[in-house]
């Protein structure tokens, strides 16, 4: 027998059923229904927390420590005090930085130090001050790979030259006025451009990011005087920016002309620097980008030598390191290489191990659930195909002895169970995909063609209750249609063994 | 074509010692016992008997339909007894045609696609078989009634389109039971003359059975069973 005529007579038996066939279709779209959508919430929930863990960092960031000392204490440690680092067995040094740049797969790494001598940082002739500012230092060349990003101007290039944080201006005090209004006060990010600020009474309103409280000056157009080591007498700090006679606030120019001049002042521990751009706040990476100032490592170990030579010349090592990864599927492999080296390392694998393996878990879960609908549609079309056979046993005998092959009536009945299987999961999977998007733009805030689009195809910061990833839909279609060839294979069988005599025998 | 069956051609079927028990209960039942019979080519052959004489265990085991106990039937040389399920499908597809006493079309199909269905188990293209088809019913009149479904004809209708499916494919045997115990008189005489005329032209073997002896009257030979047993096996002038 053709294979057309085949289709053709599955085709008329299953339409001369038309009620049983639907109903028993029905079945398997809701079983089709189920699964694809219980694995699309679970794959849902996966892409939440891809989303959350990109939120709180690089995933292909490594942070090295030195070995011995684990995270907490890391960032406490001084960089000058290379004493700690003597008596571990291997240095976190520029050799171990080119050493790991070197590791396969790894595209940038820097050295981190931070100064944590009492310091005063003033502008305007110190008429603005602060004593909380974090001063970091990175390998400046690797600032891009490490996904440092400026809200404002370029980066630095000359040996003056800073990069500050987003809100390092508003740390400052106005000498001149009097406590408690000598501050303006920081804005926070409360997204769709809109920000919140608090005053120090605790009042907090939210206003739209331009009409924000500006900071007493404009970090770019000013001169940072940086001044080590004077606890609380900030006066002799003030005195000493006084003296090198800065006149902040003017232009550019003539500010980076004020800062060459400055760096080459009198006073040991005086140091002026040119901001030359704002960074954008991100606690991955450090303070610094919120409300300290960002340096090369060079302008650091510069500054510390000034200070004390003896102890700056020694003090090599790093206390943490940061290493990009070109590939988020690299990253194992590269932390266990660094390991190996004989540091400590962090990154946000385990944790994206841990949720990817939670989200497994769900996935399977639901999956299960749905599956479960999917096995009571099995029976359904089992049972379709027993009745079927039941009822055709006659018509079965008589093509058996006009000479039908047994191969095809059993592909005859094979036929219609897989087509039911097939139609099922076809109209499941259409009807699972609009359930679907109907989630997501309920999730996503109402019917727009912008959400529409989010939430068929998804976005960086798109939060989707429902993800169906397109082999999802292959997959239920061949699922459903290999349930329903295994649903009528016993049926089929019952037919094949239907003897030609049972079509004379049967008399009306 | 009497004297066929002694002349020097091999016979196209060939009954040798058959036997047949069924097993009924704990007893065993012999609906057919040390039967032999050669049918020769051409001729129209009626295996006549009360009902319970064994007349259509015979035709089904001529058919190859069930396995006899003992002995074997062979049709063209072909011992149908010992064939394989595919092998016997496909020797059924070439040679042999059937009609029933109750028609056995198929519900949902119309006359057309009833008479081409043995050409469609071969393997014919839609169109060539539906040819076909139409050909043979135009030949027993029913040119009316192409695109009908079986509930929609008469029994006599019936019964021609399944005259038209057993000779579509030009088969050697025809097998018969009781091809008019469902008819009237009238459609009675139409449908037999009509196979026979049929079977006539392409020198086609019938093997008919029946209990009717008017219908009996058609066939060049009458072979009475009773019992399991033939009785008797006479010619028709």
């Amino acid at each position: 027998m053709r294979f057309d005529d085949i289709l053709r007579l599955c085709a008329q038996n299953m339409f001369r059923r038309k009620s049983r066939t639907i109903l028993t279709v029905l079945g398997v779209i809701v079983g089709c229904c189920s699964i694809v959508l219980m694995i699309s919430l679970g794959a849902g929930v996966s892409e939440q927390n891809r989303a959350m863990l990109k939120q709180m960092g690089d995933l292909n960031i490594i942070t090295v420590y030195r070995p011995g000392s684990d995270y907490g204490t890391a960032s406490s440690t001084s960089t000058s005090s290379s004493g700690t680092g003597a008596d571990g067995e291997v240095k976190l040094d520029d050799d171990a930085i080119a050493a790991i740049k070197n590791i396969p797969g790894v595209v940038g790494a820097t050295g981190q130090m931070t100064i944590d001598y009492p310091l005063t940082v003033s502008t305007d002739n110190g008429r603005y001050y602060t004593t909380y500012v974090m001063i970091d230092a990175i390998d400046m060349a690797e600032s891009a790979t490490m996904g440092l990003e400026l809200t404002q101007g370029e980066s630095p290039k000359r040996a003056d030259e800073v990069l500050v944080g987003q809100y390092f201006a508003y740390q400052f005090m106005d000498k001149y006025r009097p406590d408690g209004y000598n501050m303006r006060n920081q804005p926070y990010d409360a997204g769709d451009g809109q920000v919140t600020q608090c005053d120090n009474t605790g009042n907090c309103e939210t206003v739209p990011a331009d009409e924000a409280q500006k900071p007493f000056f404009d970090p770019l157009k000013s001169t940072i005087t940086v001044t080590l080591g004077s606890t609380d007498g900030s006066s002799s700090g003030l005195a000493g920016s006084t003296g090198s006679g800065a006149s902040g606030g003017s232009t550019g120019s003539t500010g980076s002309g004020d800062g060459a001049s400055g760096s080459g002042a009198s006073s040991a521990n005086t140091f002026k620097f040119k901001p030359t751009g704002i960074l954008k706040e991100d606690y991955n990476k450090g303070q610094a980008t919120s409300t300290g100032m960002l340096l090369d490592i060079t302008q650091v170990r510069a500054m510390l030598a000034k200070l004390d030579k003896s102890t700056a010349l020694k003090s090599t090592s790093y206390t943490q390191a940061m290493v990009k990864v070109s590939d988020i599927s690299q990253v194992p492999d590269v932390e266990q290489q660094i390991r190996d080296m004989g540091f400590g390392t962090m990154s946000y694998e385990q944790m994206r191990k841990d949720l990817e393996q939670q989200s497994r878990f769900i996935q399977l879960m639901l999956g299960g659930i749905g599956a479960v609908s999917l096995l009571v549609a099995a029976i359904g079309i089992t049972n379709t195909m027993v009745m079927s056979v039941t009822e055709r046993t006659r018509e079965i005998g008589i093509m058996k002895a006009l000479g039908c092959y047994v191969r095809d009536i059993r592909m005859m009945f094979l036929g219609e169970a897989g087509a039911i299987g097939f139609l099922g999961g076809m109209i499941g999977c259409v009807l699972s995909g609009v359930i679907s998007l109907g989630l997501n733009l309920i999730v996503l805030g109402g019917f727009s063609w912008e959400h529409v689009r989010q939430a068929i195809m998804g976005g960086d910061d798109v939060t989707r209750l429902s993800v169906i990833p397109p082999w999802l839909f292959v997959f239920a279609i061949l699922f459903s249609m290999a349930i329903g060839l295994i649903s009528g294979f016993g049926p089929s069988n019952k037919a094949v063994r239907i003897p030609a005599l049972d079509a004379i025998k049967n008399e009306q | 074509m009497g004297e066929s069956e002694h002349g020097p051609s091999r016979p196209i079927i060939e009954v040798r010692n058959l036997r047949k028990e069924y097993p009924v209960g704990d007893e065993v039942v012999v609906a057919l016992e040390r039967v032999n019979l050669r049918i020769p080519k051409g001729q129209i052959c009626c295996i006549f008997g009360e009902s319970g004489s064994g007349k259509s265990t015979l035709l089904n085991q001529l058919a190859g339909m069930e396995k006899p106990t003992r002995g074997g039937v062979m049709i063209g040389g072909v011992p149908i007894s010992r064939l394989e399920e595919h092998e016997l499908a496909e020797f059924r597809q070439k040679h042999l045609g059937f009609v029933f006493q109750s028609y056995n079309l198929l519900p949902n199909l119309t006359a057309v696609e009833n008479v081409a269905m043995p050409l469609m188990f071969r393997g014919v293209p839609k169109e060539q078989r539906e040819a076909a088809a139409r050909a043979m019913l135009r030949r027993v009149g029913l040119e009316r009634r192409m695109k009908h479904f079986p509930y929609q004809m008469s029994g006599g209708q019936q019964q021609r389109v399944g005259i038209a499916r057993a000779f579509v494919a030009k088969p050697q045997v025809v097998f018969a039971d009781e091809p008019t115990g469902n008819l009237d008189s009238k459609t009675k005489t139409d449908v037999m003359e009509m196979m026979c005329s049929f079977a006539r032209r392409l020198d086609q073997t019938i093997v008919l059975v029946s209990h009717d002896g008017n219908m009996a009257s058609y066939a060049d030979r009458i072979v009475t069973l009773l019992d399991g047993r033939i009785i008797d096996d006479t010619m028709n002038d």
